[in-house]
């Protein structure tokens, strides 16, 4: 196995910045949030526990919302919504672009051009308003949400995913491993994608706020899973019962802070990433 | 399918089966599904893109063309202001690379970028809507309004603009200045930089003259690209602020199941970005006499 670098590297590398100590906080912070989210919520996000629109006070913070929900708990559950999508998604996103990037950019030939030929296409139509599309025609039902928000994003990686491939492919140790006998295929996998692996574990976390961002989105539209509580549903909510003429300003001030700090911290450890795994943003000399 | 297309137009059950069968027939929807893809296909390039289920007998080229313009308007704008904003600070980052401003800059650029642009839409709605009431709280023209001449009616439209393009800017600048600043950063690097300074040019014109027109061939490629995601802000942004345009049409037209509108606004707005992009591409090739298209 040849790595550029080495995992705990590249964990070293995270953490000493700035940037990437902020990030991981951030991450890990609302990992415990949804972790550990029925033991520190006050309430069963689920149950009406009192009258709607109630104001905050002691038994409940944050107050109530339309149904009577205490908005608290629904604040601490939505972070496993996020989590849930976020990874999924990126993961799957991932996976469909490596395995095209890698095959395209390896075995090159008609493969490659109609392939990339469909990416384009991909790339230049704007995703966001197909991802509304979908989600209106197929159902809200969170794997839905999951599978359309892969779907759509997985061409970014693959072009970054075969460019790499066709640099790495014309080194002396492709060579060597196929004059060795090493099947294809084992090379694609055993030797050319350990070596990108820093870029696009970068790239996947930059995925995940993409993907989390997305899953906001279109549950702010409307069409979320209801059946599941997630910030951008709460936003919906707000959205539609007029939230702020009720001076129920935390209704929304909230859920998109919590929005943003969960984006911001895979940003800044994407972001942090990307500079330790890509040699062009490194400082210049 | 979340709804019978048929079903939802004859509304449940209110119709006599006779009508039913009649607009199921005029609709083409008893023909089988490639059948009804060639048919529309073939309408949309004749521009007829059907009735709208919910505002029939109007149809769907009528509702695009009255709320195109508004969100070519609202796109169009913030475009300009997105790019400009965020090249100006890139170009500032760039030359005080590395000091405190940069720094600060890109920090605040970064922390933006990552708001979710319909809870900006919001909150700025809130803050300066409500709060300190400066803007309308939403649509194109105070409604119910008479206007004393053309000029009167373009100040209110702007007026009413103000907030969405600011919303659309603030979260969308943060990637353009990223890449300004990069892209001047590798500019001034090269070698006709060092000879401009060493012919004794003042700062600025080193600066404006001869670094920035050669970096401002890929922030073309770049507002080409970054398009789409203006596209998809506008659809947010609308929703939040009520705004009349082909965005607000298609949160509406999901909220009704009225996918005729669905279908033709989705359309509309990939044939727009497709447009875009191939104006971008030939402004390159102008902009770049290297460029020959073959």
């Amino acid at each position: 196995m040849f790595k550029g670098i080495s995992q705990s590297e590249i964990l070293r590398a995270v953490v000493a910045t700035k940037k990437g100590k902020i990030g991981l906080t951030l991450v890990f912070f609302f990992i415990f949030m949804a972790i550990f989210a029925d033991l520190l919520s006050p309430y069963n996000p689920f149950d009406r526990v009192g009258p709607p629109f109630a104001a905050p006070s002691t038994k409940h913070p944050l107050g109530l919302n339309d149904i009577g929900q205490d908005l608290l708990s629904e604040l601490i559950h939505g972070a496993r919504v996020s989590l849930l999508v976020g990874f999924a998604a990126a993961s799957v996103r991932t996976l469909i672009g490596l395995l095209v990037g890698l095959m395209a950019g390896y075995f090159g030939g008609a493969l490659d051009d109609w392939t990339m030929r469909f990416v384009d296409v991909l790339l230049i139509l704007p995703s966001l308003p197909l991802m509304i599309l979908l989600a209106a025609y197929v159902g809200q039902s969170i794997w839905n949400i999951i599978l359309i928000i892969s779907l759509l994003g997985w061409p970014g990686l693959a072009r970054l995913v075969r460019s790499q491939t066709l640099t790495l492919r014309e080194r002396p140790y492709v060579e060597a491993a196929r004059s060795m006998g090493i099947t294809n295929l084992s090379i694609v996998f055993t030797v050319i994608f350990p070596n990108m692996f820093p870029l696009v574990l970068a790239n996947t976390v930059l995925d995940i706020m993409g993907a989390i961002l997305s899953e906001a989105g279109l549950s702010f539209l409307g069409l979320g899973d209801p059946t599941h509580k997630s910030w951008g549903m709460m936003l919906y909510y707000a959205q539609q019962r007029n939230a702020f003429f009720q001076h129920l300003w935390y209704w929304i001030a909230f859920p998109g802070l919590c929005i943003t700090l969960i984006g911001l911290g895979f940003a800044l450890v994407g972001m942090t990433l990307d500079e330790v795994a890509n040699p062009r943003l490194r400082r210049r000399v | 399918m979340p709804g019978d297309p048929a079903r939802i137009l004859a509304n449940e059950g209110m119709l006599p089966k006779e009508a039913v069968d009649t607009l199921v027939r005029t609709f083409n929807l008893d023909r089988p599904y490639h059948e009804q893809l060639v048919s529309y296909l073939v309408n949309a390039f004749r521009g007829d893109f059907g009735f709208s289920y919910k505002y029939y007998p109007t149809t769907v080229m009528e509702l695009l063309l009255t709320r195109l313009p508004w969100t070519i308007l609202l796109l169009g704008l913030a475009t300009i202001t997105t790019s400009i904003f965020g090249i100006v600070i890139g170009l500032v980052c760039a030359w005080k690379r590395e000091s405190k401003t940069d720094v600060a800059a890109l920090s605040v650029s970064i922390f933006i970028w990552a708001i979710p642009y319909f809870w900006l839409a919001m909150v700025l709605l809130y803050l300066f809507g409500y709060i300190f009431p400066i803007f309308p709280l939403g649509h194109g023209v105070t409604v119910g309004a008479r206007h004393g001449g053309f000029v009167e009616y373009l100040g209110d439209v702007l007026w009413h603009l103000a907030l969405p393009v600011i919303a659309i800017t603030l979260t969308g600048y943060a990637s353009y200045s990223l890449i300004t600043r990069n892209t001047m950063i590798e500019t001034l690097a090269e070698d006709y930089v060092l000879t401009a300074e060493a012919k004794g040019l003042s700062e600025r014109q080193v600066l404006l003259r001869h670094a920035a027109r050669n970096a401002l061939l890929p922030l073309v490629t770049m507002i080409a690209l970054r398009l789409g995601f203006i596209v998809s802000g506008a659809i947010f942004t609308e929703t939040v602020f009520s705004y009349p345009g082909v965005g607000l049409l298609i949160y509406e037209s999901i909220m009704y199941q009225d996918f005729p509108v669905l279908q033709g606004a989705f359309f509309i707005l990939s044939v727009t970005v497709i447009v875009a992009n191939l104006t971008a591409d030939v402004l390159y090739s102008i902009l770049d006499p290297r460029i020959k298209y073959r």
